[in-house]
């Protein structure tokens, strides 16, 4: 039997592969298998994965420790004669598949190698029935993997458990291996910006987790671009400042961050002259070498400068023979029409698959999660429609206001800054038909058609608030209009709450609400499902007369203490017949030890390998503008005042009659959560 | 007196009291929502005079045909007035000592027994009184969440405590107890309950002398009888025929006390009271169902009764059966009993009946493990040497109806076996064009949803659902929606008898088992046993403290079923 090992669209980095035979399945031992590995389809198109001839492989075995928890390495056997056939004399580009047969001598195994590119893996079992469950490779396996030297296998322990590593120099050709330099690819991250607030809090840090974990490229750049005069040592000094090492593995923290920082470059220059950025293209290529370069381009930017940065990047520091992407972050325009003139401005010069719009939301754990919760449990997608759903609530909410830099949220406005984007791109992550496949363009183009499906929003279902000083326990709290750079009349929303309906035959009449503010009562971002009342609830008159508390209720906390759970009623242990509400719960920092990665590691390294799933397309952008653009023009055309609520209170009452006229009561703000 | 004794009530039983209030009403379906507004309301209401209130709900449920109970506008009067006298026939036995001794004393602590009541012990040893309530005194504990008072009840309780000694067979005996208890109910409107805890074979001889001799004359006379009701279908209907000379059905309550746990108790709620449970429960979503029970131990030279039925008339034949039936059946009209009994026996009717191909049975043999050896069933110096009872047994059984149709029910109960416990399982279809199908790799079947209601120990319900592991790479795993009873209350969980003789008690019938239920039971396994019986079929032998005979599996094999217990993250 064969199995297909990699699926294209997931980044297999380093692919190991761990195969669990099961003993209850009648494999005959020792069953012969055979692994078998192809070049990916775009591989052709990319010289630097030019084999190596030399073939060798390492076998060893697990520890005594492994093998008492039935876990048994499989390994490439210390064949004499090559078990794999020398790529090279064969095929210069990789085109044909590699076999290597392997000796199974015990029931439970695991055979793991390792490569930087995708390729296609299968396995097959020729003596035997069924049997092999390859899993994708664990973290720690990944880890020491990245730490064993090429030509030698080692056995590291960590936390404890020892693992075998084997490293085949097969795929060594697949890594970016610097004895390899003259066809070697390398990438050049530059943050354009890289003074500001987000590149030091967010990129960099995120940059460096990625190369503590070793997901980078061997061989990489990094160069921060900016208008302030800076030397390399200047921005190391402060990029430094804001690093910081994964709780769970200290180790070597410093010797990392040295080696990191030694990979970071500062260039001077103005956002709009090319002659500047001809000289960073100049700094760059010294720095690739003859390497094949990638570059990725990260605009930390005011987006009046983005068309700016984007035409001088293109025009006089693009890749010559890898590629180039650049990455842009919201706002995305401020309506329809100048969201439109930019993607068009940057179609200029740039291909859509070169643009990459981040939505950072997009990276964060549970809302990668919704699909997996949606599409590979059985018990939630029976539910997930008008049929069993009554409600669908996305709420986003800060404990604080802008704090003295409300200069660009004043000409945003809370809709534009969250609403339109973040909660939008959930609602519809969430509500999206089962695409064909997991690629990117299958999954954006469900969510084109639910955005497409979607309610334009009127004035009447959205509730727009705006926070007044407050004074508790002696402190005061200012006002939005307090900031100092903020205007003192202005009527822009730092609080809005809506109700969207998606107009298709999963969702018709199903209210989303969405609500989205600043400084109030608590900081966090939730997707809360509530279902519907039982039809002819037997234990109705164990319920009272308030109903809707006895629905049940599917709550997703994106943050803080990510957690997953489910509201049941359920009988109070005790002689009487009393029901209540109680979780099955699911909290992730019970579950799951490992610190959760920030979503810019994810965006980023997703960035640098092309994957486009968690990325928004010109079409996803303009159809989600397209159901806001009305309304924030009538907004402000008619100047319409938004309601006043205390700093720190739960956000103006507005919200709960908007909640009311579609018969839902918001979630986060009923005696229990 | 009462009010006297408001006085003393450490506050949090006011807690317990109104749940009792509320319960009191659930017969009358006037079940409201508890609130701690309603707790006073209840505190000072006319009802407060009778520490009984659940004596009212019983009276007016049983009103109807058997008993000539005054009824209509002196029901508040009367209130002050009833009494009920439990008999214990069978007191010196270990079953009256372990659990029913204790479980009434709970039931007084926590105020829910009326506030005359008298409890005698009858059996044939010749005891006083005090010798029965020091053999009591031993047993009972105190809750261990309110340890106030509890020498005072426990005191208090003992008093009310009696002993009659005479035969099982003799009405003249009972006829003594019969003025035994006039005497202690003093004139009082009269309810007597009889709980039998006495081999099977004298039920009739007992029944029949306190239905002539000591029947109540103004109150219901009920009578508790307990497994094995019968060996196979015409056992069982010759002993309900032969109880129905001297009693009518109402009268018997046919307890099973798994139907009182807590969970399986729950098991109507989920479905019932959840939306999201309810469209996943049939065919269409469920794959299998897996009810097992498992005890870590073996007979430990009590297997005289046993070696006489074995584990599938001991276990699966009444406790599994039953919750499959209450897991199975459609959704009953209204929650009364009669209601949810109907739909028991539709469910169990039904079931197609079970043939020895489904079914594998095993003994367990001696194993000796670090040094320390355990016996083999036959070892036993009570059960016979070439005893083929089974100690184990494992059946996969269908239900012939639109919901369950292919649905294998698996139900696996042993002894002395690795470990304890009781759990459903239910285990769902694969995700049909699983996105994440690579994810899993071949064994799909690791990678289904799994709902786990765990009975005992440590009281629980969680659900399996595959996750992302957190992380930049895409990997999937197993992870458990939860609720373990004992975070989320922390208060004790009433042991099953307690909640079972009150419903006695107040005449509540839902959690007994009705003769036609017991005869669909039966039906379902009779052929089964007599093939087994007849062809002696031998058991297949497992190690003592293993998990059971191979035969299992394969059986489930046969169905494509895995056991959930025995997998690496039940």
């Amino acid at each position: 039997m064969f199995l297909y090992m990699s699926d294209p669209l997931v980044r297999v980095r380093y692919a190991a592969c761990l195969f669990l035979l099961d003993p209850s399945l009648s494999l005959s031992w020792p069953p012969r298998i055979e692994i078998e590995i192809r070049p990916p389809r775009n591989l052709l198109q990319s010289p630097s994965l030019r084999p190596r001839s030399k073939t060798q492989t390492n076998t060893r075995l697990f520890s005594e420790r492994e093998r008492r928890k039935k876990l048994m390495a499989v390994s490439f056997p210390k064949c004499p004669s090559s078990p794999l056939p020398p790529l090279q004399t064969r095929n210069r580009a990789w085109s044909s598949p590699l076999c290597a047969p392997i000796q199974v001598g015990d029931s439970s195994k695991w055979a793991l190698f390792e490569t930087t590119k995708r390729c296609h893996l299968s396995v097959s079992a020729t003596n035997g029935g069924s049997a092999v469950a390859p899993v994708e490779p664990s973290k720690k396996i990944q880890d020491s993997g990245t730490k064993t030297t090429p030509t030698d296998h080692s056995t590291k322990v960590e936390n404890g458990v020892p693992q075998t590593v084997f490293s085949s120099n097969e795929f060594q050709d697949l890594k970016t291996g610097p004895n390899d330099s003259g066809r070697e690819s390398t990438v050049s991250i530059t943050v354009v910006g890289a003074s500001g607030d987000l590149a030091k809090k967010k990129i960099f840090p995120a940059l460096f987790a990625l190369y503590y974990e070793g997901f980078l490229p061997k061989h990489f750049t990094i160069f921060g671009y900016a208008r302030s005069k800076m030397t390399d040592a200047e921005l190391r000094e402060m990029v430094s400042r804001t690093l910081n090492c994964r709780i769970d593995q200290r180790e070597n923290c410093d010797a990392k961050m040295e080696e990191f920082l030694k990979r970071c470059f500062y260039h001077s220059g103005q956002y709009d002259s090319e002659a500047h950025f001809v000289e960073l293209d100049k700094k760059l290529k010294q720095h690739e070498g003859s390497r094949i370069s990638n570059r990725l381009y990260y605009l930390s930017i005011p987006p009046n400068i983005f068309l700016d940065v984007v035409k001088c990047t293109s025009l006089a520091a693009s890749s010559e023979n890898g590629w180039t992407r650049v990455i842009v972050e919201k706002p995305f325009g401020r309506d329809a029409e100048s969201s439109a003139a930019l993607t068009r401005g940057l179609k200029q010069y740039l291909h859509e698959d070169q643009i990459f719009r981040i939505d950072h939301y997009l990276g964060k754990e549970l809302v990668e999660n919704l699909s997996v919760l949606r599409f590979s449990n059985l018990v939630f997608e029976p539910l997930w429609s008008r049929q069993y759903i009554r409600n669908v609530q996305i709420i986003f909410s800060e404990d604080f206001g802008t704090e003295g830099r409300g200069g660009y949220f004043d000409s945003y406005g809370i809709i534009r800054d969250i609403m339109q984007n973040h909660l939008l791109q959930i609602v519809a992550l969430f509500a999206m038909e089962t695409p064909t496949s997991l690629e990117a363009e299958d999954i954006r183009n469900e969510k084109v058609k639910v955005l497409r499906s979607m309610k334009t929003l009127e004035i009447d279902d959205v509730i727009i608030g705006q926070y007044k000083s407050h004074t508790r326990g002696g402190v005061v709290y200012p006002g939005y209009t307090d900031d100092k750079t903020v205007p003192n009349d202005s009527l822009t929303p730092t609080f809005a709450a809506a109700a969207l309906f998606i107009n298709n035959a999963r969702w018709d009449g199903v209210p989303f609400l969405m609500k989205a503010g600043k400084a109030l009562h608590t900081k966090r971002a939730e997707i809360r499902v509530q279902f519907r009342h039982v039809p002819g609830n037997l234990y109705k008159k164990c319920f009272g007369t308030d109903l809707d508390r006895a629905t049940n209720e599917l709550v997703i906390r994106v943050q803080p203490d990510e957690a997953i759970y489910l509201k049941i009623n359920n009988k109070i242990p005790g002689l009487g017949m009393r029901l209540d509400r109680s979780n099955l719960n699911l909290h992730y920092a019970a579950r799951y030890s490992k610190e959760i990665p920030c979503a810019y590691e994810r965006l980023l390294l997703d960035a640098i390998e092309g994957e486009r799933r968690l990325f928004i397309r010109s079409d996803e952008l303009d159809a989600a503008w397209a159901l806001f653009t009305p309304l924030l023009k009538e907004l402000e055309e008619k100047r319409i005042a938004p309601e006043l609520y205390p700093y720190g209170s739960r956000g103006p009452v507005g919200a709960h009659y908007l909640a009311a006229k579609y018969n839902v009561r918001w979630g986060d703000l009923g005696a229990e959560h | 007196m009462t009010i006297l004794r408001f006085h003393q009530l450490p506050s949090s039983l006011s807690i317990a009291f109104s749940s009792r209030h509320e319960r009191s009403f659930s017969g009358s379906s006037e079940l409201v929502a508890l609130t701690p507004r309603r707790n006073q309301c209840w505190r000072y209401s006319p009802l407060k005079s009778s520490n009984g209130s659940p004596l009212a709900g019983a009276s007016w449920k049983d009103d109807g045909k058997e008993m000539p109970v005054p009824k209509g506008p002196d029901i508040g009067s009367q209130l002050t007035e009833n009494t009920v006298s439990i008999t214990v026939v069978g007191a010196s036995g270990d079953l009256a000592k372990k659990k029913i001794f204790p479980a009434l004393f709970a039931l007084y602590y926590e105020d829910y027994l009326p506030q005359h009541f008298t409890v005698f012990g009858y059996a044939r040893s010749k005891l006083t009184d005090d010798e029965l309530r020091d053999t009591i005194s031993k047993t009972l504990t105190c809750r261990v969440d309110k340890r106030e008072n509890c020498s005072d009840k426990m005191e208090q309780f003992l008093q009310r405590c009696f002993y009659h000694s005479g035969q099982y067979g003799s009405e003249v005996d009972f006829c003594e107890l019969d003025n035994k208890l006039k005497e202690k109910e003093e004139g009082k409107t009269a309810n007597r309950l009889f709980y039998l805890s006495i081999p099977p074979n004298i039920f009739v001889d007992v029944v029949r002398g306190a239905s002539r001799s000591a029947s109540s004359l103004k109150g219901w006379t009920r009578f508790i009888v307990e497994k094995p009701f019968g060996r196979d279908s015409e056992s069982s209907s010759e002993l309900t025929r032969c109880l129905k000379m001297y009693l009518t059905e109402e009268q018997i309550f046919r307890i099973d006390h798994y139907l009182g746990k807590e969970l399986v108790e729950n098991l109507s709620v989920l479905r019932f009271a959840n939306l999201v449970f309810e469209p996943l429960w049939s065919r269409n979503y469920i794959r299998n169902v897996q009810l097992i029970f498992s005890e870590d131990f073996g007979t430990e030279g009590r297997g005289g009764y046993f070696d006489h039925y074995g584990i599938i008339r001991d276990i699966m034949q009444n406790h599994l059966l039953q919750i499959l039936a209450l897991f199975a059946m459609e959704t009953p009209v209204s929650l009364d009993a009669e209601d949810i009994r109907n739909e028991k026996v539709k469910v169990l009717r039904s079931m197609r009946v079970l043939k020895l191909d489904d079914v594998v049975v095993g003994q367990y043999k001696g194993h000796t493990k670090g040094g320390k050896s355990f016996p083999a069933y036959t070892d036993d110096p009570t059960v016979p040497k070439g005893s083929l009872t089974p100690t184990f047994a494992a059946a996969a059984l269908f239900i012939d109806n639109a919901r369950w149709d292919g649905v294998p029910f698996l139900m696996k109960a042993g002894k002395a076996l690795h470990r304890r416990g009781a759990e459903i399982r239910v285990q769902f279809r694969h995700v049909p064009g699983n996105l994440y199908k690579r994810k899993f790799g071949t064994d799909l079947d690791k990678a289904t949803n799994e709902l786990v209601i765990r009975v005992q120990p440590n009281e629980a319900i969680y659900l399996k659902i595959n996750n992302k592991v957190p992380g930049l790479s895409m990997r999937l795993d197993s992870s458990n929606l939860n609720l373990l009873y004992s975070e989320r209350y922390p208060r004790e969980i009433p042991d099953a008898y307690e909640r079972l003789l009150l419903d006695a008690i107040e005449g509540e019938r839902r959690l007994f088992i009705r003769s036609d239920e017991l005869d669909a039971a039966w039906a379902i396994f009779s052929p089964l046993l007599r093939e087994l019986e007849e062809k002696k079929v031998v058991p297949e032998l497992y190690p003592y403290g293993s998990r059971g005979p191979v035969g299992a599996h394969y059986l489930a094999a046969k169905y494509n079923v895995r056991w959930g217990d025995l997998s690496d993250s039940s």
